[in-house]
């Protein structure tokens, strides 16, 4: 659905983009994540045509958003980070400006209008002005006016900075409900835990550079070394921490709050040799789990590797 | 709708509109224009009205002219001002609102938002010249001003206001910021009315003797508004301004002619100071006759048709150029697949 390639971005002596590649398949929740001027924003404007890259490609939806911005404008909804409303407006004639703007006949717009400011829960505010709306609910308001011609795909550029955590969790249900619509999604964003629970795939950016890309789980994976598990025994604990550490795959065992907790290479087929391991040796295992790494490791890691 | 009425008319019109007139500033901003414009009419009606009790100086008809020339120079003079502030801000106050990014990404073309805030804006300003009409009308208890004079002044006022506006459009496009945008549109502003008729003074169309027409101001002069406005309102030739030697005439010398009560021209040789040396020299040139342009680019042409064409002119190239810097990529047409070939790839 989106395809970067190599895309590059210089300003003067500076290279906010160095050769970014990434793509994000139909329907996925792609979390761009990245320290401030990483280039997520720089990435996200070439993405919505509104900046041209000094070089490489970038597809949305197959539309080339060089040559093809129409198109591109016509099947993605853009959030920027940070955006003005107009004055005099109410948010009824806020959506239904921006509805005929991508030239939505009149007479579905008002419907459009009512729906979307439902789908944000701004349906009581509709005859509100929308300069008299808290930060949150404009950019609740700014979602729904990314959604006012039921786009494909939506960059939302840091859609919760600046949002208390209420409204943190709202917006993220909002989101929740479009990956159910089959949106898919490209958020920029420093909330990395709520990153880890929304996004289907994750994208890490530093200095212009794409550090890690893929599945999230696949990249904590990648990133944070080795797989981890958490193994509770009945008893025998000496002799389960001896048959463990006798074992190849096995790289630290450790004991943590009476569990034994132990870092392996390997795979999932790896996990159920060493735990039949542990049962063949005849220790009773009451516990036995995988324990993820977190994404904020992944990303310490990723954006504190020397660039080169 | 058809394109051309899609390009026309679109969402941005509608929504300036509403915004435009919710609040308290546009109400004032006619109700001040009004009084303005209606102040200057009663203050000169009353100062004529007085001159007439005391002296018979002149048939209604002159006071009638007079006071026409008043109010459409104040009135152009009043739309030089307001003007380029409606326009100045159109793009800029977007791009420091951070509003223009939203309307970049729907499918209204960059032109489309260019031309909708341009029409917004100049709405508002005929809106003005309508609202000045009734106090015109007055003019026409005196007599002395024809319909067709009164026509042609307001068509010179709004096309020299469509030029400041679309001025004031370019430099909100030129520049990101509106307090620089505001000041280049002043300036600019200032350079049509006044700059260009400086430049009539300063260098001016020299008398050849042995012409075969009468001179004419020269033609850059012809983009300032207030020339053609004069020449309507008193309906007489132009022999007062930008012929004779200016500061550009080097040694000096040359003549300096006026029109004579009977129609006829007046020509003072002139000295290097610019001082006239001998009493005036009655010659028969050709005359130039009621407010046709008697020779140079525009000859035969009326100085308000001139004037009108030259700040189309200048409106078209300024709208080239905002159109040319306004897309958020400046990508060149030729280099985009169109629509209809482009599948998905």
């Amino acid at each position: 659905m989106i395809a970067v390639q190599g895309l590059t971005k210089v300003y003067g002596h500076r290279t906010a983009l160095d050769a970014v590649s990434f793509e994000v398949p139909k329907g996925e929740i792609f979390g761009f994540v990245g320290p401030n001027g990483a280039g997520k924003t720089t990435t996200l404007r070439i993405l919505a045509a509104l900046l041209e890259p000094t070089a490489g490609r970038a597809f949305v939806d197959g539309a080339d958003v060089m040559r093809q911005p129409d198109l591109v404008h016509e099947r993605l909804g853009y959030m920027p980070d940070f955006f003005g409303v107009y004055d005099q407006l109410t948010a009824t004639e806020y959506l239904d400006f921006y509805a005929a703007c991508y030239r939505i006949p009149r007479a579905r717009r008002t419907k459009i209008a009512a729906d979307l400011l439902e789908l944000v829960g701004l349906a009581d505010r509709r005859d509100q002005s929308v300069d008299t709306l808290s930060r949150g609910l404009k950019q609740r308001l700014c979602l729904a006016r990314a959604l006012v011609h039921d786009p494909a795909v939506l960059l939302l550029d840091e859609p919760a900075s600046g949002l208390d955590p209420r409204a943190r969790v709202e917006m993220r249900e909002i989101l929740k409900e479009l990956q159910r619509m089959g949106k898919t999604i490209v958020i920029s964003s420093h909330i990395l835990p709520e990153l880890t629970e929304l996004c289907t795939m994750i994208g890490i950016i530093d200095q212009g550079r794409m550090r890690a890309t893929g599945p999230v789980q696949e990249v904590i994976r990648e990133l944070t070394s080795g797989r981890r598990l958490r193994i509770m025994v009945m008893g025998r604990r000496d002799e389960a921490l001896a048959i463990l550490k006798a074992l190849p795959s096995i790289r630290t065992v450790d004991m943590i709050n009476g569990a034994i907790e132990a870092q392996y290479e390997g795979d999932d087929a790896m996990a159920a040799s060493i735990l039949q391991a542990l049962t063949a040796a005849g220790i009773s295992v009451s516990g036995f789990s995988q324990l993820e790494g977190g994404l904020e490791d992944a990303f310490l890691k990723a954006t504190s590797e020397d660039v080169g | 709708m058809n394109r051309v009425a899609v390009a026309l008319w679109n969402p941005i019109v509608a929504k300036e509109y509403r915004s435009r007139m919710r609040t308290w500033r546009s109400p004032v901003a006619m109700t001040v224009y009004i009084l303005l414009l209606g102040g200057l009419g009663w203050a000169i009606f009353s100062a004529m009205s007085a001159a007439a009790r005391n002296v018979f100086n002149g048939s209604p008809a002159n006071y009638g002219q007079a006071l026409f020339l008043s109010l459409v120079i104040f009135q152009m003079v009043l739309l030089a001002f307001i003007t380029p502030a409606l326009t100045a801000g159109a793009i800029s106050s977007e791009r420091e609102r951070q509003t223009i990014d939203l309307l970049f990404v729907t499918k209204l073309p960059s032109f489309s938002i260019l031309w909708g805030k341009l029409l917004a804006s100049m709405s508002f300003v005929f809106l003005l010249l309508l609202l000045s009409v009734p106090i015109f009308s007055l003019v026409f208890l005196f007599g002395g001003i024809e319909l067709d004079q009164v026509l042609a002044a307001f068509l010179v006022t709004a096309v020299a206001a469509l030029t400041l506006g679309v001025i004031g459009i370019a430099c909100s496009t030129a520049f990101r910021r509106t307090l620089p945008a505001t000041v280049a549109a002043y300036g600019a502003s200032f350079i049509l009315l006044a700059g260009s008729l400086l430049y009539g003074l300063l260098f001016p169309t020299s008398i050849d003797p042995n012409a075969t027409a009468a001179p004419a101001p020269p033609a850059v002069s012809y983009i300032s508004p207030l020339l053609p406005l004069v020449t309507i309102g008193t309906s007489l030739p132009v022999t007062w301004y930008g012929i004779g030697p200016g500061f550009g005439s080097g040694g000096g010398g040359g003549m300096m002619c006026s029109g004579t009560p009977g129609g006829g021209q007046s020509c003072v040789p002139l000295n290097a100071s610019g001082k006239g040396v001998a009493s005036p020299i009655y010659r028969n040139p050709p005359q130039p006759t009621g407010t046709t342009i008697p020779s140079g680019l525009f000859a035969g042409w009326q100085y308000w048709q001139a004037t009108i064409t030259l700040q189309l002119l200048i409106s078209l190239a300024a709208l080239v150029l905002s159109a040319i810097l306004i897309p958020p990529t400046r990508r060149p047409p030729w280099a985009r697949r169109t629509r209809a070939a482009a599948g998905g790839s």
